[in-house]
């Protein structure tokens, strides 16, 4: 596993597309961390370890076939004054399976912490498998910290509404992965517009 | 007067329970037939099963679109041969926008007509035209498909999607449902401009009220999965003055 110091004030902004990460950040005061992960797997350790630190994790798995994918996440809260945000999707065909453990910890002394994680998944097969594993430790009284996980499969009544309008299944079924996806390519900042438009583009063209 | 659907005898079911119990209607082209009758009689199991909701099992009986055997195409194929529905609760379609929503179905439903995909000025265009006819606001384009409308806007969007579509057989299934009075006036006018001698209309409709605006030129009485009367507009104030039961 590589480790980092972000020292004071400076921004780590990265998006790692089909590469395997493996990744400890330290946070130094007022930092900010911004990772997009796209169909790899990933570890990310961060640590805010001083106060006013950003931390922003990013995750999208598209699995296919019989591919296998692990995304952890170890956000700690060391000290207080400081925010996270943690968004994970996972959308998983025939066999695939996907798997996300979240640790958040916020520690007695990290008051006044906004910290979010929020896993969702897709199953567009019954032989897909998602396994959600959030572990929250928070140990401060005077924060914001929501989780959310959910695992689902398409709206049956947005794919008939669809095909009434002339839309093929398949197309619907497209649209409506796509629209899914598309909330973590849009959080992509400008920095890598390259990218994100090429992503988006991958959306819109995306069969299963 | 061409014939456009020919209903005969049909029987549908859902888990087992038989809803239709042999429904007979014929439309013609240019005609607009309103369906009205007490909750439960069948008339929203109807429009779903014109429209081949899989929620839905035919039993018996048979449905010819222009002489063509209905309940053997797809959903998507009935929408392309110009079957519409207005639905009574429009679906809500987070991140799947307006434009990409209704280019997608206009260009679905011209390559089926062997016609080439809309320029993207041509279809921006349209979108403009028909949205004024229904005074929807310009920022539609960009919305996710009904998200966060009103439910005014919501009914508003379906006959937009009418207009877009130019469906020969439309029906509207509840559409006054939750409108106020500015709303269903705005709704019934774009559906009243819609009508052309080729097209004909299905108004589902628990109430008279619809019907003052949309003027039908059949009123039929749909009560426990069958169609017990039939009759001219004069029919839809008899039930409003009477009820259900003065019919039956």
């Amino acid at each position: 596993m590589d480790t980092m110091v972000l020292h004071k004030g400076e921004v780590f902004e990265r998006v790692f597309v089909n590469e395997e990460v493996n990744l400890r950040i330290d946070q130094e005061a007022g930092s900010h961390v911004k990772i997009h992960v796209i169909n790899a797997p990933f570890s990310i350790a961060v640590n805010q370890l001083e106060e006013g630190c950003k931390t922003e994790i990013y995750g999208l798995e598209h699995l296919h076939g019989e591919e296998k994918v692990i995304a952890e996440t170890h956000v700690t809260h060391a000290v207080g004054g400081g925010t996270s945000n943690q968004l994970i999707k996972f959308v998983l065909d025939d066999h695939a399976r996907g798997h996300f453990i979240g640790d958040l910890k916020i520690a007695p002394e990290a008051q006044q912490v906004e910290a979010h994680q929020t896993n969702r998944n897709l199953l567009l097969s019954e032989n897909a498998e998602m396994r959600t594993q959030p572990q929250l430790e928070i140990y401060a009284d005077d924060v914001q910290a929501t989780h959310g996980a959910s695992t689902g499969q398409l709206d049956e009544s947005a794919l008939f509404y669809m095909q009434q309008r002339g839309i093929s299944k398949q197309k619907a079924r497209q649209l409506l992965v796509g629209a899914f996806m598309r909330e973590i390519v849009d959080s992509i900042g400008d920095s890598y517009s390259d990218i994100r438009e090429r992503l988006l583009n991958a959306i819109d063209g995306v069969v299963e | 007067m061409k014939t456009l659907l020919e209903i005969k005898d049909l029987h549908a079911s859902i888990g087992g329970k038989e809803i239709l119990k042999g429904v007979n209607l014929v439309i013609h082209e240019g005609e607009v037939h309103a369906i009205m009758g007490p909750n439960g009689a069948g008339k929203s199991t109807l429009s779903a099963v014109l429209t081949g909701s899989p929620a839905y099992e035919v039993t018996a009986g048979e449905v010819l679109l222009r002489g063509e055997n209905l309940l053997a195409m797809e959903p998507e194929v009935r929408a392309r041969a110009g079957v519409f529905l207005s639905f009574q609760y429009p679906v809500e379609i987070p991140g799947v926008s307006m434009t990409n929503f209704m280019r997608t179905a206009l260009n679905e439903k011209r390559a089926y007509e062997g016609k080439e995909p809309i320029s993207a000025k041509e279809f921006l265009g349209l979108m403009r035209e028909k949205k004024k006819l229904l005074e929807l606001p310009d920022k539609l384009n960009n919305r996710s498909v009904n998200e966060g409308f009103s439910g005014g806007e919501k009914k508003k969007n379906e006959i937009f999607q009418m207009a877009m579509l130019e469906p020969c057989l439309s029906i509207l299934d509840e559409t006054d449902s939750g409108l106020d009075i500015d709303a269903l006036r705005i709704v019934a006018e774009g559906v009243n401009r819609l009508k052309t001698p080729e097209n004909a209309s299905i108004v589902i409709t628990h109430y008279q009220r619809l019907l003052d605006y949309i003027v039908p030129d059949f009123v039929h009485v749909l009560a426990d999965g069958k169609i017990i009367k039939t009759g001219d507009k004069t029919l839809a104030l008899e039930l409003e003055e009477h009820g259900y039961d003065g019919i039956a």
